[in-house]
């Protein structure tokens, strides 16, 4: 693919996840709302794929825009849809004071954006001898996807601490349920 | 929202069980290869999961819940930090580290590692998002007074055709 092309797709995708994120905040109906949001893991899955992690961009698409989406519809299912709930919320009942909060978060956040390197800059800890290390090593051993060999064989521990809080949340979401016994 | 009664749309019961065998064999190719090509552990037992939060859609969510074992799904959900662990320690058995594969006497022995532990990891993931989606579902279920049998008795036949008429999802 030519740079040209990936930059016009990377823009597209993300006006595309722009717009949607900025929907979803905005739509008046609930189920709307949660459609929305899957499209937005779903524009944000295609820009993991894009930007050279297709790893990411799986977890993204299943969590995010499946599974999630699942739980959230399952959630409002047990709602009671108002019944006069088309387009976009009333200006009148979205709150000032919260307005100035997400304002000021998404400025300091931008405000970060200027100390990240520039994009396949050299001399960033990405290419580090840690890095190189890990490339060549991992390819001796017969583990050709990096991303996998750096999860399991070098920072293992970090993995095996995540499997067992997958396990543990699992546990105590079903306690908090009152439901120890599973299906 | 009316709670409409649950109805069998046939575009999407087909649909959902055609794509079904091939979401579910790409969510273990997705296990398998980790080591190889783009996924792991994670990625595959979410997409297989995915999958059958989808059939639970499509089917009826208290009859996909009828036709999951819970001991099968207590061990799955267990398997991740057991066989991690067990793989862990196998390195220190063998004189080696904590997570050490590679002294262990097999040919790549950091292949077959990682790959049992992905395995582990994708039963764990896929075993969690089940059971909570299931439970979660079970969790808001309205009581209805005509059936009180428990949910793993009321097991239908797998084609669904209509032998155990099983009420309001969805």
């Amino acid at each position: 693919m030519t740079l040209a092309l990936e930059a016009a797709l990377s823009v597209a995708l993300l006006g595309f996840v722009l717009a949607v994120a900025a929907l979803t905040a905005l739509v008046r109906d609930v189920l709307t709302a949660v459609v929305v949001f899957a499209a937005y893991s779903l524009g944000l899955a295609a820009l993991w794929v894009l930007y050279r992690a297709p790893d990411v961009g799986l977890t993204e698409a299943a969590v995010g825009a499946g599974v999630t989406t699942a739980l959230f519809l399952l959630a409002i299912s047990r709602t009671v849809r108002p019944a006069n709930d088309e387009g976009l919320v009333d200006r009148r009942s979205v709150r000032p004071r919260s307005l100035l909060v997400a304002g000021v978060v998404t400025l300091g956040l931008l405000a970060t954006v200027p100390a990240l390197p520039p994009v396949g800059a050299a001399d960033t800890a990405a290419f580090g001898p840690v890095a190189e290390y890990y490339l060549t090593d991992a390819a001796d051993r017969g583990v050709d996807n990096a991303v996998t060999a750096v999860l399991v064989v070098y920072r293992g521990f970090d993995t095996f601490g995540e499997v067992t809080v997958v396990f543990a949340a699992a546990v105590a979401a079903l306690a908090v349920l009152g439901r120890e016994a599973l299906a | 929202m009316t709670r409409t009664p649950y109805a069998d749309s046939p575009v999407v019961t087909t649909t959902v069980r055609l794509l079904a065998p091939f979401v579910l064999t790409y969510g273990l190719f997705t296990l398998f290869h980790g080591t190889s090509s783009v996924g792991g552990g994670f990625q595959g037992g979410v997409v297989a999961a995915a999958m059958v939060v989808t059939v639970a859609f499509a089917l009826g969510i208290r009859r996909t819940a009828a036709w999951l074992d819970r001991r099968a799904l207590a061990a799955l959900v267990a398997a991740g930090p057991l066989v991690f662990g067990a793989v862990a320690l196998t390195g220190v058995a063998l004189g080696g580290a904590f997570l050490q594969f590679d002294v262990i006497p097999i040919p790549k022995a950091t292949v077959y590692a990682t790959e049992a532990v992905e395995v582990g990891i994708g039963a764990t993931v896929a075993a969690v998002i089940v059971v909570l989606f299931v439970r979660i579902a079970d969790g808001y279920e309205e009581p209805d007074p005509e059936d009180d049998t428990p949910v793993d008795r009321v097991a239908g036949p797998l084609d669904g055709s209509g032998a155990t008429e099983v009420p309001a999802d969805d």
